[in-house]
């Protein structure tokens, strides 16, 4: 219960809090909350489900209010803490108009992110999905850039049109079902045309927020006009509920649909990883750059996903934190590039380095762990989900591989551009200690992880078994 | 005593301590007359009873429920546009007490038994509201307002009488019950019944304002008096969508072969002119007027799903509705704006963040977005609905989708930065704070009574 009323109370209490302790009250709300997740983790046995809300009651429409959490929720409780601390951390030095709502929207986005991860029934599960879209509306509608308002209404139409595919889906599976835990949808067999329509609705709803190729339309405006908080938000937490989403509903409430859907996902994520790379080397905005490689990124962890088997999944989450900890970090950079500068244009960079060394070290550490350099969790994670794609069909596998080499081309060219060349420039502040702390823990996650990713798999691989043995006993899973 | 009797008595003693010119003393006999009346209507809740020595009204669970839901939004309807009847003092008594006879109309729309009773009603319910609609003399939209909706009602109401007549040719009786008895055990006279039924219904739609019936309803939510249009919306809409429910699903339950079709066909006419027309208003009340007209269309969708929910799931929609007009007429009201454009609420949300978040809170709720008792209502409707009428339920969420449009933009011009000058005069009375945070709580917390 604690893990999510947590940034509830600190939303609140940071919407009434005086204007100059405010931005602390937002981070302590932050760092308690994750200090309670890792209370958790630690007492957290790897094949365990624990539950969080039961009050063991149904209502009349077959809500049931389970929360809890496996493996794979907690790992994602933990990211979303992490991320969440880090990025009010980076926001410390920022002058920020009105910080009270600021602080109290961005942990209201906590509270409803950690509802998505934990959500043990349909209902709640979508009742936390669309309220977290409410606050990074707001964040990115009081703070944006002053562009931003036909971007967001874009975005909010975009993203709630699929929700509602998804609720359709919903409906359609409580018609069979007795009710909307996820153990009962799980055990629902549906013939396949109703399967693949259901499943269609999910992906609606999640294609349009991973973002996948012909649904990316909304992302790269959004991200750009959205403040650095808001990106960093966007990028590094709210396109992983939909990941998170496909593995833990998408695919066990309709797998009777998954061999239909497998192939064209893939096809899909493959043209959005080449296509989207390709844009991203053409741009002449810092944030467009780094939102089409998001694009590309995520489409790999989608087809990864679709392939549905523990060892892709397993991937999938390490490619997941990877891609949190990098897209975080890299528009952070962005972020602070743009507010010192005043520009997201290339051409009135470069020579940063020169002038803030510190920053052009941090920043590096970064871009490595985006094109997969070994010893980083980039590379983890992108070589077992392209060894995944080779087993599926080589061809796919050879095309993802691509990636590889887009995401160095794109990457290093940004860099480049930004940080090096004839300084366009005068006077560039250096990181403040609180930027300085937060590029250090994202690098010293990449840097474990990159090493050490067992921890992941330990977390995920017992909780993977789990959702299988269930898919299994109800005779769902077509693997 | 009986609760309709209370509003009745305090809407006559109200007009007569009008004469006092004190508007404040009005506004208070009013506030008690309806709490007594609420207070009383709670307190039979365990025992239902008809009027003395006749059986006409039945104030059962259901009609109880209504009638508390009606009765508290004429209550926040009145308390919520006091300081506007105060700007004519010497006219507050009419307005207080025609309000209060409107409601009797409610009450009787919602407890009825028989027919006679029912029409008795809705006659009670309109022709306050028609002198209500035109309470603005001398603005010409106003009287075009009251007019057209007099003479279109006074027709749909010929229309209602007419089919009465044929139903109880057709059946013999004007009780629901015998009526009921009649159709299942097939001793009606089919094509009366027939003729009777669907020229009821035309009449019914005509009162709730669903496509095609719903050509009065822009043109007088738009001409009348704020509080009026809020007054129809929130009550006049629940009574007639009860009454529809009652009729519909105790009398002609098993007739549905001959109404069924032709309602389906209705809902998505009307969920897609009331959508798409909303989609290009300039004006806030016609604005409203075009969602009322999409979301009577949503809820006729818990009408023609007859399982043994569609009643409480009506009343969840009405809830979550009703809070959400009302707390939206209410901002109209502070804000006072003659033209009625949407333009003038720009800047509202940053001149005063209170009412820019219950304005932001009504249209989301109004819009379907969770957790707020909206999303409930329409969440229930939807999936109850979805096993039977499938395509319907597909077609009202891709409408819903539509809606998000014009409710987003019109949340984004009331939370723009730039303000306009009318919003100087920007001075919400601690009445309107009251109604505001009611509305706030009901729109939180009203969609967990279905839990």
């Amino acid at each position: 219960m604690e893990l999510f009323v947590i940034p509830l109370i600190f939303a609140l209490v940071a919407a009434f809090a005086p204007k100059n302790v405010v931005r602390y009250v937002g981070l302590l709300g932050a760092v308690a909350s994750l200090v309670v997740t890792i209370v958790h983790a630690i007492s957290f046995a790897p094949e365990a489900t624990v539950s969080l809300v039961d009050p063991n009651y149904i209502t009349s429409f077959g809500l049931t209010f389970k929360m809890g959490y496996d493996g794979m929720g907690l790992l994602m409780v933990i990211l979303t803490n992490v991320m969440v601390t880090i990025i009010l951390l980076a926001n410390l030095n920022q002058k920020i108009v009105n910080e009270r709502s600021f602080n109290a929207m961005v942990l209201l986005m906590q509270f409803g992110l950690i509802g998505v991860f934990t959500a043990m029934d349909g209902i709640m599960f979508y009742i936390f999905w669309e309220l977290t879209l409410i606050p990074i509306f707001l964040i990115s509608w009081w703070y944006g850039a002053p562009e931003r308002k036909q971007v967001l209404v874009k975005f909010f139409i975009y993203t709630f049109v699929g929700s509602l595919a998804m609720l359709l889906s919903l409906m359609a599976l409580g018609t069979y079902a007795t009710d909307f835990s996820h153990a009962s949808l799980v055990a629902v067999t549906l013939s396949a045309k109703a399967a693949f329509w259901v499943m269609g609705g999910f992906f609606l709803a999640f294609a349009i927020k991973i973002p996948l190729f012909p649904f990316h339309t909304w992302q790269p405006s959004t991200y750009t006009v959205s403040p650095m908080a808001g990106t960093m938000l966007l990028s590094g937490l709210m396109l992983k509920m939909a990941l998170f989403g496909m593995i833990r509903w998408m695919l066990p409430l309709a797998p009777e649909a998954k061999s239909e859907m497998t192939c064209l996902v893939i096809t899909l994520g493959l043209i959005g990883i080449v296509y989207a790379a390709i844009i991203a080397i053409k741009q002449s905005d810092i944030k467009r750059v780094f939102a089409f490689a998001s694009i590309s990124h995520v489409g790999l962890i989608a087809a990864g996903i679709m392939l549905f088997t523990k060892d892709s999944l397993t991937a999938s989450f390490i490619q997941i934190i990877n891609h949190s900890l990098v897209a975080v970090g890299l528009f952070l950079a962005a972020g602070i590039l743009e507010n010192r500068l005043n520009t997201r244009e290339f051409s009135q960079m470069g020579g940063v380095a020169k002038l803030a060394p510190k920053f052009a070290f941090w920043f590096a550490v970064i871009g490595f762990a985006s094109v997969s350099v070994p010893f980083t969790s980039g590379f983890i994670g992108e070589f077992l989900l392209l060894k995944g794609l080779y087993g599926y069909n080589w061809i796919v596998g050879l095309v993802a591989g691509t990636t590889l080499v887009f995401g160095a081309v794109y990457t290093l060219r940004a860099y480049q551009l930004s940080m090096y060349g004839s300084p366009k420039i005068e006077g560039f502040k250096d990181l403040t200690w609180n930027e300085m702390l937060a590029f250090f823990i994202i690098s010293v996650i990449i840097v474990v992880l990159g090493v050490y990713p067992q921890v992941v798999i330990d977390f995920v691989g017992p909780s993977l078994d789990n959702l299988f043995n269930s898919m299994q006993a109800s005779n769902t899973l077509v693997p | 005593m009986d609760a309709l009797i209370v509003v009745f008595v305090t809407g006559l003693i109200s007009m007569f301590i009008a004469m006092a010119k004190k508007p404040a003393l009005v506004l208070a006999t009013a506030v008690t007359g309806l709490s007594v009346a609420i207070g009383l209507m709670v307190c039979q809740w365990s025992h239902p009873y008809t009027l003395v020595k006749y059986e006409g009204l039945l104030f059962d669970h259901n009609a109880i429920k209504y009638s508390v839901l009606a009765m508290s939004f004429a209550l926040l309807v009145i308390v919520g546009g006091y300081s506007h009847f105060k700007k004519e003092a010497e006219h507050t008594g009419e307005y207080i007490s025609l309000l209060l006879f409107s409601t009797v109309g409610a009450l009787c729309m919602t407890a009825f038994t028989d027919m006679f009773m029912f029409f008795l009603g809705l006659e009670i319910l309109s022709i306050p509201i028609y002198v209500m609609a035109g309470s603005k003399k001398r603005d010409v939209l106003s009287t075009e307002a009251s007019l057209k909706y007099f003479f279109t009602g006074s027709f749909a109401t010929g229309v209602l009488l007419f089919g009465m007549a044929w139903v109880y040719g057709a059946t013999g009786s004007f009780k629901l019950a015998e009526i009921q008895a009649a159709i299942s055990l097939g001793t009606a006279q089919g094509a009366l019944l027939n003729v009777g039924i669907l020229m009821m219904m035309a009449s019914f739609l005509f009162k709730v304002g669903a496509a095609p019936f719903h050509f009065w309803s822009p043109d007088v939510y738009g001409g009348s008096p704020n509080i009026v249009t809020g007054f129809m919306a929130a009550v006049v809409k629940l009574a007639g969508l009860f009454a529809f429910w009652k009729l519909f699903t105790i009398a002609f339950a098993d007739a549905n072969a001959v109404w069924g079709g032709a309602l389906a066909g209705i809902i998505i006419l009307t969920v897609l002119v009331g959508n798409l027309s909303a989609l290009r208003q300039t004006k806030f009340k016609r604005l409203l007027a075009y969602s009322s007209i999409a979301n009577a269309g949503y809820a006729l969708l818990a009408i023609i799903n007859q399982d043994s929910q569609s009643q409480q799931n009506l009343f969840i929609y009405l809830v979550g509705y009703g809070f959400a007009i009302i707390a939206l007429i209410v901002v109209s009201l502070v804000l006072d704006n003659e033209s009625d454009d949407i333009e003038a609420y720009k800047g509202i949300g940053r001149k005063n963040p209170f009412i820019g978040f219950v304005l932001v809170l009504a249209t989301l709720s109004v819009a379907g977005v969770p957790p707020l008792a909206g999303f409930f209502g329409k969440y229930m409707v939807f999936s109850s609905a979805f096993a039977m009428y499938p395509i319907l339920v597909i077609i009202a969420i891709i409408t819903s989708g539509i809606g998000i449009y014009y409710y987003l933009r019109f949340i984004m011009t009331a939370m723009s930065s730039e303000e306009t000058e009318n919003l100087q005069t920007l001075k919400p009375s601690v009445l309107h704070y009251i109604v505001l945070a009611v509305c706030v709580v009901g729109l939180l917390a009203g969609g967990y009574i279905s839990l």
